[in-house]
């Protein structure tokens, strides 16, 4: 084993690899939004679907204002008496409206225009509330009264976020893989470039381990700047979107929260890119090597 | 002991540039190659300082058959070989201290004790001013010179150059043969490729006569060294 000797010219001269950096970071820059919006959705589609479960929302239509009136009290009775049930809250006209509104536009709903009554109804998580049974039990009361549980668009919103983080995973693959390429690029195109260096190393008795250590070396330090700056760069762009989405929705729709300490993982991204160079770089080093006497 | 047995070679499955050869060298020799040019002398040297291996025969080189030594075993190998290459190849970004320091840092070596044998060495061969030139500064004659004191840092057992004294005026090329000569003296065994008939006759040192890739004839064995 012999000491550590990089042997390689200055990162200063010219030399094919003297962009890598800045591909690397680009790369971890790509990589870093692909995962924060990853994290973003996931934590969104987290706090949607927890805001929905245990709710239940009870809806009549009809066209007589009056029965509808007496259909909903009695219901509201039926729903209260139901072991289970730990909230029972028609609501009011305005909440209603405020409901309608992205749909029919502000100003278009006028007072002859059939609105249904909705009850919102919370369950308690520790009782088992057999929704199918309480259904069949308030139709008694109406025909025209429909109980929905959100389950069929819960179902449908997972399978979306299940797809958005798998098509993020992907993104991250896609670009670790693109990246592995150009790093083994990168570093042949390097070996070519200092061929009579590393056969006079060789000639002169090194062994392939002291060559692949300082590519090794090199390519690493080439990582862990690119990750850097392609860190900081997506960090300034996610915080760009955030105050640009808050800006834009004037409190209409929510900004998203940051998940803090999942992005947390995102400051690991310039050690994972420079162990990904380091290791790559090595292992294209010594399958050159071994190419040679 | 360097001792060639029925060895050839051949580049990339074209003609055999060496056919056949046969010698040894007894330890603490000294040989010039000669030959005209295309002979193959560089390749008999780059079979020597174990950059190829032949096609065919054996190389017998500090007590193992080098043709057929592992790849790994090679580096510890090529340590003990000191190599003066026809062109330098010296490391342009290196000054000409670490240029000649290289071989010892290979080694393992550092600090500041390599520095001075090193420049004591520089300064041997003239080149005291020239410490920290690269070689892109250095003239043709100093550039051989670093070359040299590349080579030769290590008391290499096996000195190889292959025509050292041809970009140097003939003070400098009998300055630099002496230091060949001493080093042999000291235990080198030394092979010089060379086209100077001059220096051949003026050191009377065993000859290795290549044309065509075959070793003609062995000649010129004072000491009774050599043979074919």
């Amino acid at each position: 084993m012999t000491a550590p000797f990089d042997f390689l010219p200055n990162e200063k001269k010219r030399e094919a690899t003297k962009l890598l950096p800045w591909v690397m970071a680009i790369m971890v820059y790509l990589s870093a939004l692909a995962a924060t919006g990853s994290l973003l959705l996931h934590s969104g589609f987290d706090d949607w679907a927890s805001s929905l479960q245990g709710r239940v929302t009870v809806q009549i239509t009809g066209e007589d204002p009056d029965i509808m009136s007496a259909q909903s009290d009695e219901i509201q009775d039926t729903l209260r008496a139901t072991p289970g049930v730990s909230s029972v809250r028609p609501l009011n006209d305005q909440e209603i409206r405020t409901l309608l509104e992205p749909w029919l536009g502000a100003g278009n709903i006028t007072d002859d225009l059939p609105i249904p009554i909705m009850i919102d109804v919370e369950t308690n998580e520790d009782v088992y509330v057999n929704l199918e049974a309480l259904e069949s039990k308030i139709k008694q009361i109406s025909d025209s009264v429909y109980l929905d549980d959100h389950a069929r668009w819960l179902n449908d919103f997972y399978q979306l976020a299940y797809t958005v983080e798998s098509t993020g995973a992907g993104i991250l693959i896609m670009i670790l893989l693109a990246s592995v390429c150009i790093i083994i690029f990168g570093t042949k195109s390097s070996m070519s470039e200092h061929k009579s260096t590393i056969e006079i190393m060789h000639l002169m008795g090194a062994h392939d381990q002291m060559i692949a250590r300082a590519y090794q070396n090199r390519f690493m330090k080439y990582g862990l700047k690119g990750g850097i700056i392609g860190l900081v760069l997506s960090f300034i762009t996610v915080y760009g979107f955030l105050i640009l989405i808050q800006n834009l929705s004037g409190g209409f729709v929510e900004t998203p929260t940051l998940p803090y300490l999942k992005m947390s993982i995102l400051l690991m991204f310039p050690l994972i890119f420079a162990a990904l160079a380091m290791i790559t770089a090595r292992i294209t080093v010594m399958r050159e090597l071994g190419r040679m006497v | 002991m360097v001792e060639f047995r029925n060895v050839s070679m051949s580049y990339e499955r074209g003609h055999d540039v060496l056919k056949d050869i046969s010698f040894k060298l007894p330890p603490g020799s000294m040989h010039f190659l000669t030959g005209p040019s295309g002979a193959g002398k560089t390749s008999l040297l780059k079979l020597m300082y174990l950059a190829r291996r032949p096609t065919r025969g054996e190389i017998m080189m500090f007590g193992r058959d080098v043709a057929k030594s592992a790849r790994e075993d090679l580096p510890k190998l090529r340590r003990r070989i000191g190599v003066v290459f026809q062109d330098f190849r010296l490391l342009d970004h290196m000054t000409a201290v670490e240029n000649v320091a290289l071989p010892l840092r290979i080694a393992g070596g550092s600090g500041a004790h390599i520095n001075e044998h090193v420049e004591e060495l520089l300064a041997w061969v003239g080149l005291k001013d020239k410490m920290t030139a690269y070689p892109s500064t250095l003239s043709g004659g100093e550039k051989q010179r670093v070359a040299i004191a590349r080579a030769v840092i290590r008391r290499p057992d096996i000195l190889l150059a292959d025509e050292p004294t041809g970009n140097v005026d003939p003070e400098m090329a009998e300055r630099l043969m002496y230091l060949f000569v001493e080093l042999n003296k000291l235990g080198t065994t030394t092979v010089i490729a060379t086209h100077d008939n001059g220096l051949v006759e003026k050191f009377g040192s065993a000859r290795l006569h290549l044309v065509s890739g075959k070793l003609l004839h062995l000649e010129g064995t004072p000491n009774g060294e050599g043979s074919i």
